[in-house]
């Protein structure tokens, strides 16, 4: 197989934290040294720009450009080592090897690729040359919540997939479809991170319950926060705020990442 | 006159318009096809001696004995959910994904929503 590995994020149902999850995993693995990429394959709702401080005028080519044909998809690799400078978090990625491939904020372009559909042959061809044009360690998938063809894709390609749940019923339910479907799949590496974890409540306890349900490890439960809530996506959290316990629990996440050989 | 890059993309194109796997597919077969249909997804595309190295790479409780690796190629060629481009030792394969299909919604709810949208 190809070098790199692809991380794929998932979340069973919306406002787990994904995206900004996904947005500091990635740039963690970026301070550790790795080269790494990050697609944006929630086409139907993107987000994770903004996290890298990105807004419509800011966006060169996106994913949407790539899919219809406009552009080959390292035109669309935005280098956020070199961009990124606005904010302190974000600041300290200056210099190193992480790349945005975004979606677009569009409302027609968003518009035309559910009316059209696309060929998703060639969504995979995307993730496995931007793997190969910018010899990435780690690609990292932020997808839409729920299953769709791009997120049953990125599944069925993962190295890694990271199921992120909320402490909570629905949560639990939900999650427990897309463990099944990545054991259908025979993804190698399954890891289950919790998040917005009620600080009341014993962590220890909370981990023991996740993977006693799913059979899987937990490599992170991290608490509900309200500076987080406070951040309002504007930077990366933890590398603003490394100190805080959010940010601990996202790294032991990322070690997790890191460690699968 | 088309050249020989031309001929080969149309025949791909011809041989994907025909259908495709989608990944929940790839959870129900069985666990022979299911190895090999990944790890053509990864390497996008596999000639026959790379096919041959790839399974021989694999460790040894995952390998698969030549003849149903023979054996899985033709039934995934026949479903049109791999592409075969040649024969034998000179065939090329790729995975054939289904494409995501268009919104069912009709085309002036469509039609109206793009003349509020901004180009």
């Amino acid at each position: 197989m190809s070098k790199g590995k692809i991380v794929s994020i998932h979340s069973f149902r919306g406002g787990t934290g994904k995206s900004n999850t996904t947005a500091n995993l990635a740039a963690q693995a970026a301070l550790a040294g790795k080269r790494v990429g990050i697609v944006d394959t929630d086409i139907q709702s993107p987000g994770i720009h903004v996290l890298f401080g990105l807004d419509e005028n800011k966006m060169g080519k996106t994913l949407n450009d790539f899919l219809h044909g406009k552009c080959a998809i390292r035109e669309v690799a935005l280098n956020i080592g070199e961009h990124a400078f606005d904010a302190e978090g974000r600041s300290k990625l200056k210099g190193k090897d992480i790349w945005l491939l975004p979606s677009s904020i569009r409302g027609r372009e968003i518009s035309q690729i559910i009316r059209e559909g696309y060929d998703v042959n060639r969504l995979n061809e995307g993730f496995q040359t931007i793997i190969k044009d910018l010899n990435l360690d780690y690609l990292f998938i932020d997808t839409h919540p729920g299953l769709n063809e791009e997120t049953l894709l990125s599944i069925a390609i993962s190295d890694i997939l990271i199921i992120i749940l909320r402490p909570d019923s629905q949560d639990f339910q939900g999650t427990a479809v897309t463990v099944d479907i990545a054991r259908s799949l025979d993804i190698p590496n399954l890891i289950l991170m919790a998040n917005k974890a009620v600080p009341k409540y014993d962590f220890a306890d909370i981990k023991k319950q996740i993977e006693e349900t799913y059979h899987a490890p937990v490599a992170g439960v991290l608490p509900l926060s309200f500076d987080l809530a406070d951040n309002a996506s504007k930077d990366l959290f933890s590398l603003r705020f490394p100190d805080h316990e959010w940010s601990k629990a996202l790294r032991g996440v990322a070690n997790a990442i890191l460690a699968v050989k | 006159m088309p050249g020989l890059f031309d001929r080969l993309q149309k025949e791909i194109e011809n041989k994907q318009g025909e259908g495709g796997i989608t990944a929940l597919d790839l959870a129900d077969l069985p666990p022979a096809l299911r190895k090999i249909m990944r790890l053509m997804l990864r390497e996008l595309e596999l000639n026959y001696p790379q096919l041959k190295e790839a399974i021989a790479s694999l460790p040894d409780a995952e390998r698969l004995p030549m003849n149903e690796v023979d054996e899985a190629l033709d039934v995934l060629t026949r479903q049109a959910w791999l592409i075969r481009i040649g024969a034998g030792e000179k065939a090329i394969y790729k995975v054939n994904l289904r494409r995501k299909a268009g919104s069912t919604v009709a085309s002036g709810i469509w039609n109206t929503l793009d003349s509020k949208l901004k180009k």
